[in-house]
Parts: structure tokens; sequence; C-alpha cells
């Protein structure tokens, strides 16, 4: 459990960093780069609430849910923020 | 792992019984929603004004909101260490550990007023346009969970030293629970409100 959770922190900072990292790279013809930003925001997403929440030892009804909603809000903000 | 954590996991696969209980996870939900909400209505206009978002989303500075996210998630891992080390019987490293999530939430909150400072003395306030609308609403909304839930696991801080305390391990998870949900919204928030426009 204890190797878990620092695990857990070494790939949400690993995450974090990725992300400014992503973020200052320069747009392309078909600029994905909100889309790839809020994709590594639901993996820190999922991480922080499976791991750190525990909700990994929940019913799946929880499990599913948190899902979803970490998908959606993610999903909507990363697909409308592409640059059209 | 012992009894009394074979039981727990049992009853956390209940569907009534999440990690934190079923009444926080209500209110995490509801928490979501009326975030989620919020930050869908900034990208929405974001798309009716892609130029203003931009030279406006370039007045933050994404170091800052790259520190304060760490402060968070180390904060959310101090916590996931409290409740751990609770659950073992060690009840003085659960403190200890709970101060340390309290430092990291100082820290976020620190850095948060010296971000809203500097903003105020430059004359970007709440009717500047639509984007520092919604960034001064919805950082801070958080600012308040932020602040309010510190103030739960101060009290479950210091309800615990007693050697005769009657915390239990429910009224620890949920207080972690709420802690967990702010650094969940600000993994939203950071990336939509510093990044993405």
């Amino acid at each position: 459990m204890k190797n878990r959770f620092n695990i857990t922190l070494t790939v949400l900072v690993a995450l974090t960093l990725t992300t400014s990292t992503v973020a200052s790279l320069g747009s392309g013809i078909y600029n994905l780069i909100p889309l790839i930003i809020m994709l590594i925001a639901l993996g820190k997403f999922l991480l922080v609430a499976f791991e750190f929440m525990e909700l990994r030892k929940a019913h799946r009804f929880w499990k599913y849910l948190t899902l979803f909603a970490g998908l959606f809000i993610t999903g909507i903000l990363g697909i409308f923020s592409i640059a059209s | 792992m012992n009894q009394a954590q074979l039981t727990q996991e049992q009853e956390y696969k209940s569907i009534y019984y999440p990690p934190g209980g079923i009444l926080l996870w209500i209110i995490i939900f509801l928490e979501l929603i009326t975030f989620g909400l919020g930050l869908m209505a900034l990208v929405y206009y974001g798309r009716l004004e892609p130029e203003l978002f931009h030279q406006s989303r370039i007045l933050l500075n994404p170091t800052f909101g790259t520190i304060n996210t760490l402060f968070l998630l180390v904060s959310g891992f101090m916590m996931a260490k409290a409740v751990h080390s609770f659950r073992e019987g060690e009840r003085q490293i659960s403190i200890a550990f709970i101060k340390w999530t309290l430092v990291g939430g100082v820290l976020f909150l620190g850095l948060k007023s010296y971000e809203y400072y500097d903003k105020v003395t430059s004359g970007i306030g709440l009717d500047e346009n639509m984007f520092f609308t919604s960034y001064w609403l919805l950082t801070g909304f958080h600012f308040v969970h932020v602040l309010v839930g510190m103030v739960i696991l101060l009290w479950i801080m210091i309800k615990m030293i007693p050697t005769d305390s009657d915390i239990t391990q429910d009224d620890l998870a949920s207080g972690a629970a709420f802690w967990h949900m702010c650094d969940l919204i600000w993994l939203l928030l950071f990336p939509a409100l510093y990044l993405i426009f």
C-alpha cells in the first residue's frame, strides 16, 4: 500500500510536468494540444480517484460513474478547445 | 492485512458504502457537475471569442498553476497516507500526515492569494471579460472549498489528539474524501484555465 501511494504520486508529478511541457509546444495545422492536455488531466483525475480515494476498492457503480464523469468533462473540454 | 482491514474492504464493495461514505460521494458528484458546467460554459465562450480568451489566458502564470497542482497532489498523497496510517492503528503518524496535508493546503492558498493580489493590482477584476469572470468565479469557489476542507481536517486532527478520541476511520475517510475532491476539481480547473486557450 505504501509503495502504491509512492508510485501514484511519482506518476502524478511526472504527468503534471509532462502537461507543462506539452502546453509549451507550438501548434501545428491540427492543434490537438488541448485534447492531449485534457487527456493527461483525465489520467491524473482517475489516478487520484482510484488510488488516493481508494475507489478501486469500491462497488463498480462508483468506479464507472467516476470514469464517466472524468471522461465526459475532459472530453468536452478537450474536443471543443481544439482550434477550428 | 488484518481482520479490520478485510472487513473494511468488504464494506467498500457495497454500493451503499463507497470509501468516505455515500453522502460525501453524492456531494463530490454534485460539485463535479457544478464545476463541470462552469468549465463547459468557459469553453463555449472561448469558442465565441478565441483570440480574447487566448490573450487573457496568457496573462495567467502557468508556472504558478503547475506549482499549485504539485502542492495539492503532494497534499493528497499525505492525506491518503494519513488514512492508511489510521487504519493501521498508527494514530500519531496519522496526525502527522494530516499536518502535512494542511501545510500543502496553506501553500496552495498562499500562492493563489498572491495570484489574486497580482490580478487585483493589475486592475483585472471580475468584469474584465468573460474569461476572467470565469477565472475569478471558478478559482474563487475552489478557494472556498479548499478553505472548508482545511477547517474539516483541522477539526478532525484536533479531535484525534486525545488518547480516548472517538474519531472513527469513517470520520477520517470522509474528511479525506472531501479533501481529495478539492484536488479532483483543481485537476480540471488548472488545464482549462491556464493551458488550453
